[in-house]
């Protein structure tokens, strides 16, 4: 029996040496230690054994069992470790290759410059409103201080429906919708599509403005000049300027037109500015106090401001976009750079 | 407004550059559009001399010339017959005409030839514009011309003009003059007056011609100046070339006259031929319905009771303002002539001007408006111009016939109040300063400020207005910023109804749609597009009465029109694919024509096309949206016409409709010119508005494992799967947290005209593990629903 033990031992520590797969141990396992292994077999063979032998037969045995079953985890965690990496190895992948996304959508660029816009005035305090684009005459022009047959009229090409009603050439006609239905301060601003009969290669017939209006007790250029600039800081860069150029609007007096320091060349001249340093963005002024008495506010005791901005402008020098057609013709090409 | 600088200096003094001038004007509210320099009309054109003359060894009609422009000698091939010894205008390699045309070097039969002989024509300009050259011929200088040169330079033709925007609020500026004016202030220097100079010679005017004016309120003055023993021929050159330089054709003396008064006064002129003037009178009065004139450009025009004409005692001989008649027109034998220089209203040559469709520089001018002071002043220079250039006899005086006006207006007003509006330090003395020299005198009273602002600032009628004059030569760079000093705090925020909709559009752009802009007017045929029924209040369109175009004339009253277009337009353009929205309003009327403001209601339009679109897609995107609104939607199978009869569904909340979801029918598309399956959904955003919860409530969730069940009955294939959910829903089963259709099967085996449903069911509790047998007895609850309510079957 010992000579089997030992012969048991040295086959069985030579099948675990030569195993190389972690179900090839299994089998080694099986055929030795399992329920009819070969060291198993000879357990139940020791009761054959005479009983002064038994006790070192029985040592002999369990030490070889102990034996093969360490050799037997040794090698396994090793073939385990190595089949390990090997499937690893197996399932590397391109890393270069695309990933899964969803997709994309977008905000169209005038939706996203007017809620950029809104953002900087609803944080000075502005609320926001709108306002209806099949306008009267007299909100879009006779309230602000244009009565019909004014020249004034002809610095917008206005689109009618009859002799009393316009698609608005602006949405200043807010202005006078707001104070004459409600008391200063008022400090709004109004987003919204406006219209003119202008089609060319720079003119779209539709394009959306946002109006400003201020009206409080004393409010002076100062203030128009302190919230324009604060808006070009946060609108650009915080080391954008402006500038005021006195200019004319019916509504306002006085008034102005704003440039900014050009967003492209921060104010040294370039294609965009036309060399100037300067790009024009949105006209301003003061309420005209005839604007403010129309509307029933007394212009002794309340002053205000109103300025108007061209979205399609803001967006252009914003995104670099070159033709104010592009904002229309919603090619995908083109709205799906704005995500 | 064209000034040439030459004509500004006539009455002040520029000694800085143009652009400098420029940016001046610009900083006292005067835009300088361009500035166009004369001489750069075209480059690379210098003066040289003919140094040497042979004949060309190819061509008979052909000459071989040196041509020495100073720096170096051209050979130059040209046909035109030189003799050698001319200082000539030579086009070199490089070029550029006039007409664009760019000149490059080359052999000219055989012979190199290094420019190109010019004439006033390919220098773009005419007899006119420059002295002694003669048309149809090469340039020709004088002996002792300096070489290489530019050569416009050295015809004199070098002018610099100023294409200046004026407001507005300034019609007087639309002269030379009175621009001169702001120009002298903005160089902080003087200004000096046209000259007036003439001597009368003969019987007065009175003799010549007698005005009446009957509508005083259409035309407030009425001046006449007469000339005797006329002479009509060719203006001077100063004068031609100057109507050249800002755009006015020169015709005669006396008809240059007029423009040049009116391009350097603002005063607009007319000369009439007395001779046709019956019964020697003026009459400026509104025509007689009926009355017609035909004017100088040869148009017949009906006059109407409401327009302004002017009259002598049987007939118009002029449109008030806008043009003169033929029959009254300065001709070559003319003799005597009688000079209108009026004030007419404003909105009245502005209405007849439209109505006539007739339009002149006159009326262009009178439409801005036109001050007392000018009629005077300009007919005082008309006739200075007819004195100076020997063009005829001035009769002695001047008829005026005019309404009584102020000369002046006094504005009362103090420092105090000018810095309360601009928030900067006023300093008095510089105020005063600064409106006199605006022609503003201001009277100091100590503590108050009276202001005579003159008849011609009409704009100005108000303390803001003293302050713009201020300001704008003051300058704003002296205003300091400040954020809302002397204001309330005011909360601002958003309206409800706005977040909704940035809402609703963050949502769509998250599910990978595109946000579009589309044009609120369109085509009249798009209710014809979109099959909407002939008494469908849809089909009531705001128009517009001057519309850019048929496609561009009514305001929508439908979204999806807009988005088909755009989605074709795509489908043309390259893109395999589009997943498009829009928010936007429609324009429904209340009653037509329209007397109040329509409703403009705000609608969403979603749209899409490509080969993995498909109905349940564009569907998917509406439940996902009303999903995150908690709104619940229910759809149902929809009768829109324009859309696919299987595949389009109208959309409730809350048992309203709001809208539809659908596949477009293909011969609708095809109306659109797309040659693939377009989907639309549009929605009514303001319905939407009316039914949605903001955010929602926690719910408990259980803690105990949740059981799920499956469940395939057969129905007749015409159940909506969506009634059957429904159903289920109704049948208030207990634990239920979620039925839903996983397949839909038909075949052979179901039998015809049947399909087989699969459903999923979800139970839990929050209390504890459900039995098997609480499972099984609501399983049955559910198909005895189905059974009741769609006559299902289980399917074995």
């Amino acid at each position: 029996m010992k000579e089997k033990i030992e012969s048991i031992k040295s086959v069985a520590l030579l099948a675990i040496e030569q195993a190389t797969t972690s179900s090839g141990l299994n089998d080694v396992r099986v055929r030795f230690l399992g329920k009819s292994g070969e060291i198993t077999s000879l357990m139940k063979l020791l009761g054959t054994v005479s009983k002064e032998e038994r006790p070192a037969m029985g040592k002999a045995l369990n030490d070889v069992r102990v034996q093969i079953e360490s050799a037997l985890d040794a090698k396994t965690a090793v073939v385990e470790e190595s089949e390990k990496q090997a499937r690893l190895a197996a399932e590397a992948v391109d890393v270069t290759l695309p990933g899964k996304t969803s997709a994309k959508g977008s905000l169209h660029p005038l939706t996203l410059v007017r809620e950029d816009i809104l953002r900087v005035f609803l944080g000075m305090g502005f609320s926001v409103a709108e306002g209806p684009e099949i306008e009267s005459d007299l909100y879009n022009f006779q309230l602000l201080n244009v009565p019909k047959d004014h020249p004034a009229r002809d610095m917008q090409d206005t689109f009618y429906v009859n002799d009393n009603f316009v698609l608005r050439t602006h949405t200043s006609p807010m202005q006078a919708r707001i104070m004459t239905t409600t008391q200063p301060p008022i400090r709004v601003v109004i987003p919204g599509r406006v219209y003119r009969s202008d089609d060319d290669a720079s003119h779209s017939p539709i394009f959306h403005q946002i109006e400003g209006l201020a009206v409080d007790k004393h409010i002076t250029v100062g203030d128009l000049e302190g919230c324009l600039q604060t808006f070009a800081e946060q609108m650009f860069s915080s080391d954008t300027r402006i500038r005021l150029r006195p200019s004319y609007f019916p509504f306002t007096e006085p008034s102005v037109e704003v440039d900014v320091t050009c967003a492209i060349c921060h104010g040294k001249g370039c294609r965009v500015c036309k060399g100037t340093g300067w790009v024009e963005i949105l006209g301003a002024g003061i309420v005209n106090p005839a604007v403010l008495e129309m509307c029933g506010i007394d212009s002794k005791e309340y002053s205000g401001f109103a300025f108007g901005l061209g979205l399609e402008r803001i967006a252009m020098i914003k995104y670099g976009i070159p033709n104010i057609k592009l904002f229309y013709e919603n090619d995908v090409r083109f709205l799906e750079q704005f995500n | 407004m064209l000034a040439p600088v030459s004509w500004l200096k006539d009455y002040v003094d520029i000694n800085v550059s143009p652009e400098v001038l420029a940016k001046k004007l610009v900083a006292i509210g005067f835009e300088v559009e361009e500035i166009i320099y004369q001489s750069k009309k075209v480059s690379k054109v210098v003066v040289g001399k003919i140094t040497q003359v042979a004949k060309h060894p190819n061509a008979d009609r052909l000459r071989v010339i040196s041509v020495d422009i100073g720096s170096k000698v051209l050979q130059v091939v040209t046909n035109v017959p030189v003799e050698g010894g001319e200082t000539v205008a030579v086009a070199l390699d490089g070029a550029v005409l006039a007409d664009g045309t760019k000149i490059v070097k080359g052999a000219l039969r055989g012979v190199e030839s290094e420019g190109m002989l010019c004439g006033l024509e390919e220098l773009g300009i005419t007899v006119d514009d420059v002295t002694g050259q003669k048309s149809g011929d090469i340039v020709r200088f004088p002996e002792g011309q300096k070489l290489g040169v530019n050569a416009l330079e050295a015809l004199g033709y070098n002018d610099v003009i100023l294409d200046v925007g004026v407001t507005a609020n300034r019609p007087d500026c639309n002269s030379i003059y009175k621009l001169a004016k702001e120009v002298a202030v903005a160089l902080k220097t003087d200004c000096r007056e046209p000259e007036i100079n003439y001597v009368s010679t003969g019987a007065s005017v009175k003799e010549m011609v007698s005005v009446e004016v009957l509508n005083p309120e259409l035309c407030p003055r009425y001046m006449a100046g007469g000339v005797r023993n006329v002479r009509i021929f060719p203006s001077s050159q100063r004068i031609k070339s100057r109507l050249r330089a800002v755009g006015i054709r020169p015709i005669n003396n006396i008809v240059d006259i007029t423009n040049y008064v009116l391009t350097e006064i603002g005063q607009p002129m007319h000369a009439f031929d007395r001779r046709n003037l019956k019964g020697g009178k003026i009459c400026v009065r509104t025509a007689r319905d009926g009355e017609e004139i035909v004017t100088l450009d040869g148009k017949k025009n009906a006059l109407k009771s409401s327009m302004l004409a002017i009259c002598d005692a049987e007939k118009p001989v002029a449109v008030a303002g806008v043009m003169g008649g033929e029959n009254s027109g300065i001709a070559d034998d003319t003799t005597e002539i009688v000079f209108e220089s009026a004030k007419f209203a404003r909105d009245s040559i502005r209405r007849t001007s439209r109505a006539l469709n007739l339009r002149s520089d006159s009326s262009a001018r009178y439409e801005k408006g036109i001050d007392f002071a000018s009629q005077e002043y300009g007919l005082k220079r008309a006739l200075t111009l007819i004195y100076e250039s020997g063009s005829g006899e001035i009769a002695a005086d001047l008829l005026d016939v005019k309404v009584d006006y102020e000369k002046d207006r006094k504005i009362l007003f103090t420092t105090a109040q000018i810095e309360k509006i601009l928030g900067c330090k006023v300093p008095r003395g510089t105020l005063k300063s600064i409106l006199s020299r605006l022609g503003i005198p201001v009277e100091d009273n100590g503590k108050t400020l009276v202001a005579c602002v003159p008849d011609a600032r009409d704009d100005i009628v108000g303390v803001n207005d003293i302050a713009e004059e201020f300001i704008r030569v003051y300058g704003y760079s002296h205003v300091t910023p400040t954020l809302f000093e002397f204001s309330a705090l005011t909360k601002g925020g958003k309206p409800a109804k706005m977040m909704f909709r940035d809402n609703v559009k963050e949502k769509l752009a998250a599910f990978g749609l595109h946000e579009c802009v589309t044009y609120s007017f369109t085509s009249p045929k798009f209710a014809d597009r979109l099959r909407i029924p002939a008494d469908s209040p849809l089909r009531q369109t705001v128009n517009l009465l001057n519309p850019l175009g048929e496609a561009l004339s009514v305001m929508r009253t439908v979204l999806c029109h807009s988005m088909l277009e755009v989605l074709a337009y795509n489908a043309a353009h390259f893109n395999k694919s589009a997943r498009l929205f829009e928010t936007a309003k429609v324009y429904l009327p209340k009653e037509l024509p329209l007397t109040e403001l329509p409703e403009e209601r705000e609608k969403l339009v979603i749209g899409m096309y490509g080969d993995d679109v498909d109905f349940f897609e564009i569907k998917g995107v509406l439940e996902g949206l009303f999903d995150t609104l908690h709104i619940n939607a229910e759809y149902a199978k929809s009768l829109l016409a324009f859309l696919h009869p299987g595949r389009a569904a109208d959309v409730t909340v809350n048992g309203i409709n709001v809208g539809f979801v659908g596949e477009v029918h293909p011969d609708v598309a095809a109306e659109y010119d797309a040659d693939c399956r377009m989907y639309v959904a549009e929605i009514d955003l303001e319905t939407l508005f009316g039914q949605y919860a903001e955010g929602g409530s926690f719910k408990a969730f259980s803690k105990y494992p949740p059981v799920e069940r499956d469940l395939a009955v057969v129905v007749d294939a015409s159940v909506p799967a969506g009634d059957m959910v429904k159903a289920v829903r109704e049948a208030k089963i207990k634990f239920l947290d979620s039925a839903e259709v996983f397949d839909v099967y038909c075949g052979a085996q179901i039998g015809e005209g049947k399909k087989s449903v699969a459903m999923k069911f979800a139970f839990s509790s929050t209390e504890r593990t459900l039995t098997d047998e609480e499972i099984a007895a609501e399983m049955k609850k559910i198909l005895a629903a189905l059974k009741k309510r769609v006559g299902a079957k289980i399917r074995v």
